[in-house]
Formats: C-alpha cells, sequence, structure tokens
C-alpha cells in the first residue's frame, strides 16, 4: 500500500494527515528523539500519560541496555506482544552471548536479528511514534538508540463474516463486509486473484484518521476516473469520517439532488463485479459499506442474484422489480387525480364504488392521501428503530389494526389504505434502500401537484423528475445511462438482463480501457450446437 | 462562450426533431386539413409535410456548411453585421412568438377538456415555467431530454392509431384528393407551419458528434414526425370521416375519447392521453423557447442562456396572453403560421444561396477531427 | 455579476409564482362530492309539468320558447355505497326487491342544458357526466328533432363518445326507473343489454359518437336502437330508428336489424329466421354465421345504380315437420335458395322503405362520394340533394348463402 500526499502546502505535510490534525501533536513539529530513554518516557508520557489504558514498561534489552516499551492495552495483542517483541528482546541469541554489541550494530541486531514480527521498523520522529501507539502500535525505546523500534501489534476485536443483512440473495455468496478495512480487502482479493487489483489508501479525518482505500483494477478501469476519485476524496478536510456515508456526501457531483450518485454495498461479490464493469470501489475503515462509483440509475433496481440465475426469469423478475419502482413513485398521486379531477377513467361500477367507500371521510383524497402516506412512513420508521422482536409484531399491528381502525373510523376509505399499503410494499421490492428512500420522498411533491392540477399536475411533477434524472451525472457518466445516451452494449443489461455470453462486452459509458467480457471463442463454442455424449443412439453405437 | 462539447448522436438529433414537431398542433391537425380539402386530408398533410421536409433542406445544407457556428453567428458571417442582426432578431421574435401560442393553445386544450375552472394563465404559466426552467440546462441535456421523451410520443399515437383501427372505415377516407378541395394550398401551408420547429436543427447541428449526419438526421426525424402526423389524420378521418371531423375543436383528442383500452383498463383515454401529452407539448415548448433563448444569447454575445430562460419569460407570456378567445387565437395562429414559414424556410434559403454566391463557408478542422475520434 | 443579479429576482419570482398555485385546486372535486350521472332520460313535458320550469337560466321575458317544446329530463343519478363491488353481503336477507341504488329526479326545461340548470338547483353535488352511459330520448322528442340534445352533448367535455343512445317506444323516463333484476344499477343492464346484442350480432355497433359521425356525413343517414320496455322490467331491442337529418323519420322491425346487418356485412351474425321448405311444407330455424356485403355502383343516365352482394353462410338450428330429413345436399340446397329469396326480398323491403323516408342509413351516399366523386361533386354535393336523389336511385340486392352444418343431429 503506498501513502498518497495529501492537502500540499500545509507544514508537515510530509506524514498522513491524522499528525498534521492532531492537536496534540501540533506544537511538536519535527521533533526527533533523543537517545535518552527517560527523555522519551517524558515526552511520550506528557502525551498520552493522562488515558488510563496507556501502558509503559520498562525492561532491559538482552540485561544490558535499559528499554521501554509503549502501547495502548486497549488496542494491542498482549500475546504477541509478550512473545514476539518483549521475549526476544530480553534473551539475548546464543550466538551473540558475550560478544560486546557495538552501539551502533545494536538498532540492526535489534530489528534484523532479534525481533520476532514481521512489521517492525525504526523511527525516529515523534510525532509519528506517538502517532503509531494511538493507531494501535507499540513501540521499544532503547538507551542509546536514536530511533524506537515501532511494531504493528493492533488487535481490535471484529464481529465475524457475516451474511449481508439488507442485501440478501438466494442464489449467490453469503459473505457480506465487516467493519475491519483489511478483512474487507481479503474479501475482495481472494475473490480477485490479479495482479491488476490496485489498493491504494490513505488516511481522512483529522480526528478520526480513517483509512480509506481506493480499489480498482488497472488495465480495465479508465485512469483518469481513478484520478478524479482521488482527486475528490484527497480535496476532504473533516474531522472524522465515521462510515462511508460521509465520504458519499463529498464524492457526489450534485449534492442537492435527492438520487444518490453513489451505489453502496455490503457485498463483496457487488464490488468485484463492479470492479470488473470498470467502476472504482472506496472502502473506509470502520464501516461495513463500500462505495462505488460511478453509479448510473438502472443499478438501483438490479440485483447481483439477477446474473446469477437464469436469465430469462431473471429479466422477468427485474421488469417487475423495475415496475415496483415507478409504480411506489406515482401510484399515490394517479390515485389522488383519478379520484378528485378524472373519476370517468375508471369503469363505472369502480368508480361509485369508490365514492361509496370515501362517502364519510372528511377529508379530501390529497389530505386523506397524505395523512395515511405520512403515518405510514412514521411506522416504517419505527419499525426499524424497534428491536427485532418486538418490530415484527408492530409492523402487523400497525397495518392491520392502524388501517382497519382508520378505515373503521372513517378516517380514511379502504381503497386509501390499499393503495398506501401496496405503494409502501413496492417501494421495498427495490434493492437500493437510497433510492427507494429518494423515490418515497418524491412521492409527496407528486402527490401535492395531483392535488392541485390533477394528472396534468402529476405529468408536470414526473416532467420535472425525469428532466433532472436526465441533467444528474455520476462522475461525469450521464445518470440515465445506458438508455441516455444509448448503448447498445448498456442496453443489453437494462430493463432486462442478457444471458452472460450475450454480454460480451463491458459497458460503454463507463470508458473501460479493456472492453472485452467474453473471449469471442467461448462465444462460437456456445453458438455451436453441444455434444450429445449420452444420448442413447451415441452410447448403444458405442456399446456394440 | 466557449465551444459547446460536441456529444449529439445522429439519432438524439433526429430524435429531438421528431418530438419537436409532434405537439399540440396534432390535436387540431385534422381539423385544418379536413377543412382545407375534406376526405383529402390526410394527402394536404402529406403534401405540407413534404413542403416542409424539402424546405428545411437548406437550413440543414447551411449548418453543415458552418458545423461549428449558430445561424446568428454565420449569417453575420454570410450577409453582414445589420442585415443579419436584423434576420436574426426576427427568427428570434418569431420563435418567442410560437412559444407563447404553443403554450396558449395547449393552456387553453387542458382548461377547456380537463381543468375547465382553473384560469387559463396558470395552466399557461406552468408550461412555461417547465419550458424556462429546462432551457438552463446545456444544450447536450435538452437534446437528452428529447431523446428520452421520444417514445412517451410514439406510444399513445401508436396506441391511439392501433385502437381506433376497430372503427376505421375506408369509405371515409375515399376519394383521397377530397371531393372538391377549395382550400388545399392553404391546408398545406398551415401543415408546413406545424413542422417550423424544425429550425432547432440549427442549434443541434454544432453540438452534434458528426455536423455531416445532420441531413441524414433531419431526413428521419422529419420523416418520422410526418409518418405520425399522416397516420394521426388518417385514423381520425378513418374513424369519424371529414363532416364530422370538421364538427370537432380537436379531432385527435376525441379520437381517444371514442377509443377504450380493452378489457376496460381504462374506460376512456381522453384524460389520460392529454396527460401523457403533456410530454410531447413540453419538448415542444422546450424546443422553441431553448432556440429563442440560446439565439438571443448569440445575438447579444452573452457567455451564458442561463438568465434570458427567466428573462423572456414574462414577454412570451404576455404574448400568450394576447388573443381574445380561442377563435381568434386558432386565427392568428395561422397567420403567425404563415410568416414563420417565411422566416424559417425562405430567409435560410437566401442565406444559403448568397453563401454559396459569395463562396462563404465556415472552418471545418474540429468538426472532422471530432468525428475521426469515435 | 448577471448572475448575481438572477440569483436575487429568483427567490421571489418563485414565491410569486408557486404561491397562487397553492392556493390553486381549482378543479378539485371529491369523487363523492359529485352527483355522478349515469342516465338521462328525455321526454316531451306533459301538460302538467309545464308548470314546474323553474326559469332559472333566463329572465322570465326576453326568451321566448313555444310552450308546448318543453322537455322533461329525468336523470339517474348514483347513490354512493349503494353501488358496492364484490358479492353483496345482504343478498339473502332482502325479500327480493333490489335495494334502491340510484337516485331519478325529474326536471323540466326548454332545452336539455335548461333542464339540466334547473336540475343542479335542486341537488348538492356538481352534476357529473363523465359516466352518462346511456341517454334514452322517446320516440316523439326524437321525431321533433335532436338538434339540441346533440349539441349540448357534444359540447361538453365530459360526455363521452361510447355511450349509447336509445329511443323508446313510449316514455323514456320509465326505462330511467325501471328495476331490473339482473344488475344492480339500471343503466348498467340497458349497456349490458345493448353490449350483449353487438357481441351476439343483433345490432351494429352503434355509440353515440357513431350516430354523430353517420349523421354529419353527407351521404348517409343517422339511425338508432329502437327500444321498449316490457312487463317484467325487461328492455326490448325493437328495431333500428332512422333518421332523416336530426329528425326520426321511422323504425324498421325486429328482423329488419338482420338483414340491415346483412347488407352491411356486419359480423358477428346472430340473427334467426324461418324458411319454409318442402311438400308438404315444414319448417326449418336457420341461423346466420358469418356476413360479408360489397357495394358496387353505376351511373346509367346520371342516376347511380347500386348493386350490393350479399353472402351469408348459415347453420340449421331447428327443423319444425317430420316430412323430410335432413340427411343429404339436396335439402340443404333448397334451404339455401329459400333463404336466399327472403333475405333479399326482405332486403329490398328495408330500403325501398328508407327511401320513402329518404333516409340512407346504409351510407349508399358515402360510397358514391368516395368512388364516384366526379359525380358527386357535379349532381348531388350537399346533403338534401341526396336525400331526394336517394328516393330515385335503383338498388340490386344479389344475395348468396350456403348452408354449412345442421347441428349434433344427424337427420
Amino acid at each position: 500500500m503506498r501513502r498518497i500526499r495529501q492537502r500540499n502546502g500545509k507544514p508537515n505535510s510530509e506524514s498522513t494527515g491524522a499528525e498534521v490534525a492532531d492537536q496534540g501533536l501540533a506544537n511538536i513539529g519535527d521533533e526527533r528523539i533523543s537517545g535518552n530513554v527517560e527523555e522519551t518516557i517524558a515526552r511520550i508520557r506528557e502525551k498520552l500519560g493522562e488515558n488510563d489504558d496507556f501502558t509503559m514498561r520498562r525492561f532491559q534489552v538482552f540485561g544490558r541496555y535499559p528499554a521501554a516499551m509503549f502501547y495502548f492495552s486497549s488496542m494491542i495483542d498482549q500475546a504477541i506482544v509478550n512473545r514476539d517483541i518483549l521475549k526476544p528482546l530480553m534473551y539475548m541469541p546464543a550466538y551473540l552471548e558475550d560478544k560486546p554489541i557495538e552501539q551502533d550494530r545494536l538498532k540492526s541486531v535489534l530489528l534484523d536479528e532479534s525481533l520476532h514480527h514481521s512489521e517492525g521498523k525504526s523511527e525516529d520522529r515523534l510525532a509519528k511514534l506517538i502517532g503509531g501507539i494511538v493507531r494501535g502500535q507499540t513501540i521499544v525505546a532503547v538507551e542509546g538508540l536514536d530511533a524506537a523500534i515501532v511494531v504493528n501489534t493492533r488487535d481490535v476485536d471484529k464481529r465475524s463474516i457475516d451474511t449481508p443483512a439488507t442485501e440478501q440473495v438466494i442464489r449467490g455468496p453469503r459473505e457480506g463486509f465487516i467493519e475491519i478495512l483489511n478483512t474487507n480487502i481479503a474479501l475482495l482479493r481472494y475473490r480477485l486473484q490479479t495482479s491488476d487489483l490496485r489498493v491504494r489508501s490513505m488516511e481522512i479525518g483529522r480526528k478520526t484518521a480513517s483509512k480509506v482505500a481506493v480499489c480498482y483494477i488497472d488495465g480495465v478501469t479508465n485512469s483518469d476516473l481513478v484520478k478524479e476519485v482521488q482527486k475528490r476524496l484527497s480535496n476532504i478536510d473533516i474531522d472524522a469520517v465515521l462510515d462511508a456515508g460521509y465520504l458519499e456526501q463529498f464524492i457526489e457531483d450534485n449534492h442537492i439532488s435527492p438520487f444518490p450518485q453513489v451505489q453502496y454495498t455490503e457485498r463483496p461479490d457487488k464490488v468485484v463485479a463492479n470492479l470488473l464493469e470498470g467502476r472504482v470501489a472506496i472502502l473506509v475503515d470502520g464501516s461495513p459499506l463500500a462505495l462505488v462509483v460511478p453509479t448510473v440509475f438502472s443499478q438501483f433496481y438490479q440485483s447481483v442474484e439477477d446474473y446469477t440465475e437464469r436469465f430469462l426469469l431473471m429479466s422477468a423478475v427485474r421488469l417487475a422489480r423495475f415496475v415496483a419502482l415507478i409504480f411506489s413513485l406515482v401510484f399515490p398521486s394517479l390515485y389522488v387525480a383519478i379520484i378528485s379531477y378524472n373519476p370517468e377513467l375508471i369503469p363505472t361500477e369502480f368508480a361509485v364504488a369508490v365514492a361509496g367507500g370515501r362517502a364519510g371521510v372528511p377529508f379530501p383524497a390529497v389530505i386523506e392521501v397524505l395523512l395515511i402516506e405520512i403515518s405510514m412512513e412514521v411506522l416504517r420508521e419505527a419499525t426499524i428503530r424497534l428491536p427485532q422482536q418486538v418490530g415484527g409484531a408492530l409492523s402487523i399491528v400497525g397495518v392491520l389494526v392502524v388501517g382497519q381502525a382508520a378505515v373503521a373510523a372513517g378516517f380514511a376509505s379502504p381503497i386509501t389504505v390499499v393503495i398506501i399499503a401496496l405503494t409502501t410494499i413496492g417501494s421495498f421490492a427495490t434493492p437500493a434502500f437510497n433510492v427507494a428512500l429518494a423515490l418515497r420522498l418524491l412521492r409527496f411533491p407528486l402527490i401535492i401537484m395531483a392535488g392541485i392540477f390533477g394528472l396534468y399536475g402529476v405529468m408536470i411533477g414526473l416532467i420535472l423528475i425525469a428532466n433532472h434524472l436526465l441533467a444528474l451525472q455520476s462522475f461525469g457518466v450521464p445518470y440515465l445511462s445506458p438508455l441516455i445516451p444509448s448503448d447498445y452494449q448498456g442496453l443489453k443489461d437494462l430493463l432486462v438482463r442478457g444471458p452472460l455470453w450475450w454480454m460480451s462486452k463491458r459497458p460503454e459509458f463507463l470508458y473501460p480501457r479493456d472492453k472485452t467480457r467474453v473471449s469471442p471463442d467461448t462465444m462460437a463454442q456456445i453458438k455451436s450446437p453441444p455434444d450429445k455424449v449420452l444420448n442413447p443412439a451415441n452410447q448403444s453405437e458405442k456399446e456394440r | 462562450m466557449e465551444q459547446p462539447p460536441r456529444q449529439i448522436t445522429a439519432i438524439q438529433a433526429a430524435a429531438t426533431l421528431t418530438s419537436t414537431n409532434i405537439g399540440v398542433g396534432v390535436l387540431a391537425l385534422p381539423l385544418f386539413t379536413v377543412q382545407a380539402a375534406n376526405s383529402g386530408a390526410p394527402l394536404v398533410t402529406l403534401l405540407g409535410f413534404l413542403l416542409a421536409f424539402v424546405g428545411f433542406v437548406p437550413l440543414v445544407l447551411l449548418g453543415m456548411r458552418f458545423p461549428s457556428q449558430s445561424f446568428v453567428q454565420y449569417s453575420e458571417a454570410i450577409i453582414g453585421k445589420w442585415p443579419s442582426w436584423i434576420g436574426s432578431a426576427c427568427v428570434i421574435a418569431f420563435f418567442a412568438v410560437l412559444t407563447a401560442f404553443t403554450s396558449r393553445e395547449f393552456g387553453e386544450v387542458v382548461i377547456t377538456a380537463v381543468l375547465t375552472r382553473t384560469p387559463v394563465e396558470v395552466t399557461v404559466i406552468v408550461m412555461l415555467l417547465l419550458a424556462a426552467i429546462s432551457t438552463r440546462k446545456d444544450i447536450t441535456t435538452f437534446a437528452y431530454i428529447h431523446h428520452f421523451y421520444f417514445p412517451l410520443l410514439l406510444v399513445p399515437v401508436l396506441l391511439i392509431g392501433a385502437l381506433s383501427l376497430k372503427n376505421a372505415d375506408v369509405i371515409n377516407l375515399l376519394p383521397i384528393w377530397g371531393n372538391q378541395p377549395t382550400f388545399m394550398l392553404e391546408g398545406i401551408l398551415t401543415t408546413a407551419a406545424l413542422f417550423e420547429g424544425s429550425f432547432v436543427i440549427a442549434v443541434v447541428i454544432p453540438a452534434m458528434k458528426r455536423p455531416d449526419y445532420a441531413l441524414k438526421a433531419n431526413f428521419w426525424g422529419m420523416l418520422v414526425g410526418g409518418a405520425l402526423y399522416v397516420m394521426i389524420v388518417v385514423a381520425t378521418v378513418s374513424v369519424f370521416g371529414a363532416e364530422e371531423t370538421s364538427n370537432l375543436l380537436w379531432p385527435t383528442l376525441e379520437l381517444a375519447k371514442a377509443t377504450s383500452l380493452p378489457a376496460n383498463v381504462l374506460e376512456r383515454l381522453d384524460a389520460a392521453f392529454l396527460a401523457v401529452w403533456v410530454t410531447t407539448v413540453f419538448t415542444t415548448l422546450l424546443s422553441s423557447y431553448f432556440l429563442t433563448v440560446t439565439e438571443l444569447q448569440k445575438l447579444f454575445r452573452q457567455r451564458e442562456h442561463k438568465m434570458f430562460s427567466l428573462f423572456m419569460l414574462p414577454f412570451v407570456f404576455f404574448i400568450a396572453m394576447l388573443p381574445q378567445n380561442i377563435s381568434q387565437m386558432y386565427a392568428t395562429i395561422k397567420i403567425v403560421g404563415r410568416i414563420g414559414l417565411i422566416v424559417t424556410i425562405v430567409y435560410p434559403t437566401l442565406l444559403l444561396v448568397i453563401a454559396i454566391i459569395r463562396n462563404k463557408r465556415g472552418e471545418h478542422a474540429d468538426a472532422q477531427q471530432m468525428g475521426k475520434n469515435d | 455579476m448577471l448572475s448575481r443579479w438572477a440569483k436575487t429576482i429568483k427567490l421571489p419570482l418563485v414565491i410569486l409564482i408557486v404561491f397562487p398555485l397553492l392556493s390553486g385546486c381549482w378543479d378539485r372535486l371529491e369523487l363523492e362530492e359529485r352527483a355522478v350521472v349515469l342516465g338521462i332520460s328525455i321526454d316531451t313535458a306533459e301538460p302538467e309539468e309545464v308548470q314546474q320550469e323553474g326559469a332559472i337560466t333566463f329572465h322570465s321575458d326576453n326568451v321566448s320558447f313555444p310552450k308546448k317544446d318543453l322537455i322533461s329530463v329525468s336523470v339517474q343519478i348514483a347513490i354512493p355505497g349503494k353501488i358496492q363491488l364484490g358479492p353483496s353481503e345482504n343478498s339473502g336477507s332482502g325479500k327480493g326487491g333490489t335495494v334502491q341504488s340510484v337516485w331519478v329526479v325529474k326536471v323540466v326545461g326548454y332545452t336539455l342544458d335548461d333542464a339540466l340548470v334547473n336540475l343542479q338547483q335542486q341537488i348538492s353535488g356538481r352534476l357529473f357526466y363523465g359516466h352518462l352511459r346511456v341517454i334514452v330520448v322517446s320516440e316523439a322528442v326524437a321525431r321533433r328533432g335532436m338538434e339540441n340534445i346533440n349539441d349540448f352533448l357534444r359540447r361538453n367535455s365530459e360526455v363521452r363518445r361510447m355511450a349509447w343512445m336509445l329511443i323508446s317506444r313510449g316514455r323514456a323516463e320509465e326505462l330511467m326507473k325501471s328495476k331490473p333484476q339482473l344488475e344492480r344499477v339500471p343503466t348498467l343492464y340497458l349497456i349490458s343489454t345493448m353490449d350483449s346484442a353487438v357481441r351476439m350480432g343483433r345490432f351494429p355497433q352503434n355509440y353515440i359518437g357513431m350516430f354523430w359521425s353517420n349523421m354529419s356525413k353527407k351521404g348517409q343517414e343517422a339511425f338508432l336502437p329502437y327500444v321498449e320496455m316490457k312487463k317484467e322490467q325487461n328492455i326490448e331491442l325493437k328495431g333500428l330508428a332512422y333518421f332523416r337529418n336530426d329528425k326520426m323519420v321511422g323504425a324498421t322491425r325486429s328482423l329488419e336489424m338482420g338483414t340491415y346487418m346483412s347488407l352491411k356485412g356486419v359480423n358477428p351474425a346472430g340473427y334467426r329466421g324461418f324458411v319454409q321448405i318442402g311438400n308438404p311444407p315444414g319448417t326449418v330455424t336457420v341461423y346466420a354465421t358469418s356476413r360479408r356485403a360489397s357495394v358496387s355502383v353505376r351511373i346509367i343516365d346520371n342516376v347511380p345504380h347500386f348493386q350490393v352482394n350479399v353472402f351469408t353462410e348459415i347453420n340449421v338450428e331447428e327443423k319444425f315437420s317430420d316430412t323430410f330429413a335432413l340427411n343429404n345436399s339436396r335439402v340443404l340446397e333448397e334451404i339455401r335458395k329459400e333463404n336466399r329469396r327472403q333475405l333479399s326480398e326482405a332486403a329490398e323491403r328495408l330500403i325501398k322503405e328508407t327511401q320513402r323516408a329518404g333516409s340512407d342509413i346504409f351510407g349508399f351516399g358515402e360510397y358514391l362520394r368516395a368512388k364516384r366523386p366526379g359525380f358527386w361533386d357535379r349532381r348531388v354535393k350537399t346533403k338534401e340533394r341526396w336525400q331526394e336523389m336517394y328516393k330515385t336511385v335503383s338498388v340490386d340486392v344479389k344475395v348468396d348463402s350456403r348452408v354449412r352444418r345442421i347441428g349434433m343431429k344427424a337427420k
């Protein structure tokens, strides 16, 4: 991993962002440690000594040289420190016994011959040392050495790799990202065992110093895209990055659009698929969600499962999902428009029945729908917040009892409740939560437009939304690609999902370097008739 | 202003033309043509279309001659600063008026057919605002918008055409030249005037990836538009008969009223048709408004066309509100249409002739290079 | 600088435009606030009803309408909640009588609009014609002329072109008040009567829009279904009421609807007819399954001569005699000949009848206009002239038919 320079032009820009930003380290500057252990102890204690989990241990290297070891006991693996650092440093290797070690050779003996840990190095800048302790490294300062030994002993408890909670599939891998960045990168690497996978990391956040990894496939992803992603990331100067969502809001193109221009996912296989299409993934330490850019609208109703099942079935499922998406946007407003403005559109019997259902309701249809919609949103939000065991019960109570009671009380008409229930359920059919949220939000202005102008208003609203989508871009990629502007390769994977062998090229709108996915040979193979080896005719001939 | 990005493909340019041409005029088109030549209405439509089809070729040739300049810029190069300023101002004024009347016409349709108690000012201003907001985007988005709405324009027309086949009667279309057509020429001119939006190609060419495909795009764009026009007239007249069509103010809308989806999904289609038609009217408005605004920007040599969008709004709205009643509105629209034919067909033809005589031509270099790059 | 100016002006502008919009909702009218009109019937006003005219649309003396032209309009309005979808819950408990699902209100007026305005004055919800499915006009009104009725209905944007207009023998009001047993809403029953008549080939499709189209055509006259209310609240389709201009001039008999449809070649075919054959004579009932018709015209001495070729396919449905068996082609051939003779006689009779009335419901004039435009433009040109000429044209009807099947019985 290579470190990337950040924020040029500021003092101390030589080191990573965290040290610059840390107030406690600001006045240290470029100070280096001397060979005096006591002095080093004093300096480090001054900075970190007020923490109860800060540990300083004095010992004698090889029984001769006084030394001190520093670490945060909460962040390190005690066993490793004992076994791999303390023990080898205390016991002198057998072949060195009785031989005097010159002061200038001591450092190399300690690092190269004694230390039993792969991630060890020497460092003399005080700021770096303190920064290292904060990140879970162990520092060993030895009397007479002008540099301390830094060993990575970080060990933070993590949860195990689990099924992705929000993106479940029936057919497909069951692994989801966890919070630890290295684990996540490992999940990517073992899926993409190629030297072309590049992972570049940087630290963002003045206080959190969160490690951010930018992943892409060299030779596939357009290099301009990688540069732009890194540029946008390095421009972020914020105190804390607690989740990938923080970054998303800084790197998107249009900041006030309700539509997400960055996709997030907790599925490593989805990230890999996107990398292979020529996208860039951004992972943040501490966040189980990876960001994928650039993003186009069609991604939001696509699911990884689309590609694992047979294409004909999944095309139909995808169409259904798309219909649900559109329905969740326009259904309530269409209802309002038809009831309040154009009841001649629905069959006579139905119209009269609806009128009967609405007869006792005191509000106009707009208000009624808005009220029910809002209470539905409240119910939905409440169900998410509640503990799982209660949540299920509440949703049933909410939908059945409240809906029934509202109708019985003359608060809403039965058909309204049906419409809203359908809409809400429809909005959950969208695999991407954030775009479902956007469409749910846009539903409200549409309902109001329907209340003012009927169908005409709904169309005006939809035109405004569509025009916004048409103007929207994600890293310069038009949001509605590959539909507008049309791209033949991309159209194969838009509303329907073409067979994998048919989608032989990567999507054109991402301008990938290497365009071919399926080799022409495979295509030819598939088109030729298959060998019917176990065909009774062939086999019986063989037996004879 | 910097050179706009050359991103528009030939298909997008063609879609832009078609969706510009199909608009509110289609609602009354069968009435105009039937008035001209009763059962010869489809023929009148076809001839009117052919007139416009041929008439806009000089403009396209002009655009291809100056592939990186807009109309205002190359007319200046051809006939000099002041004469061209007057010419361009006429074009701009004409399209401002066209925008105004398109919005007014649709406003009238909406309040007559659906929102009977909404003031016409409101429906007009809503459409104008919608167009004005959308003209603030750049030319690429402009082409994207047209491309995106293109299917929305095809679906209702084809659907209603197909559904009305059931009630169609060929007798109504005979004789194809009409019974003693008296106002044939007038009808042809009126129909041709409905294609005046095609002038938008002048704005599109400088942003096309391959300006040399402009003629092809123009051909297909206008052809699809013309085919839809003829189809609508054929469907309307064959269902209603010429006499009944002449009794209807908006025969196309009435056609939607006379058809219902199978299985009673929607009992009648007129309100739904009108709702979908909002998009096609929007694209028409967008084109003429965009044309007005961008050419104004070139005329006054501003860097951005955005400010003109809102600046023009009160003027356009004022013009839209001028006609006192619906008969006066249609009379004015017809007159404006005739004048428009001079502005959009005769004037560019003159320019082309002068350009050829004086051998003026725009620089080709960057366009060619762009073409090779993709 | 300009953009800053634009920005400062943008907000007030948006507010200026948005606020009037929010206070809008001019056209919002909830479904339950509308008086959904399902059917309208139009009668001439009875003498005792004349006094009821409300004089709402005009100041008393300025407008003068002859008192005898008053019309009486009954409007059927749906009562919300009484018409339910799905199986009704109280079907078992009721004593057979249908629930009152509609409200029939009667008003008097000089014109249709006048009457409806009078009605609006009496009821709260705004009358909504979007679901107007049936307009029943009494024969008396239709004979007087329908210009006013048609004009109002065409001008109104809510009225659909796919409604049915019926001419009733006797009072039209009765049809509005009827309580058919099969449907919960009387007008829907009327609709389904007409729709299934069309489906079964008993009546040509003739929505109000087509009626209007036919009426406008120069070479054609309009017709409407002619119905009568029967004792059991059922409605009988009695024939075609044919028009000359906007006035009804006559009505055909029931079977002549089938003749009309044969002449027009309308499918499906649905009428049954007796055919008498054999010696001693026996009767078979045949029904046509499909029809084809074509028209051709020749001009002889400035008079158009039409020839209609009709072809029908028929099946035997019933035999009413034991003197012969239907087991060979010879008998079928006889049936065929007899059917041909009967049909062409009936057709010529029907054409003669309409010629006497000067009402070309077949559209021969349209055919002439389309195929012989030169003759039309020279000699006819207007509707009136054609109405006169139609009386003198000659129409030959050539019928051909084939008997195809005799049912499941072998003899």
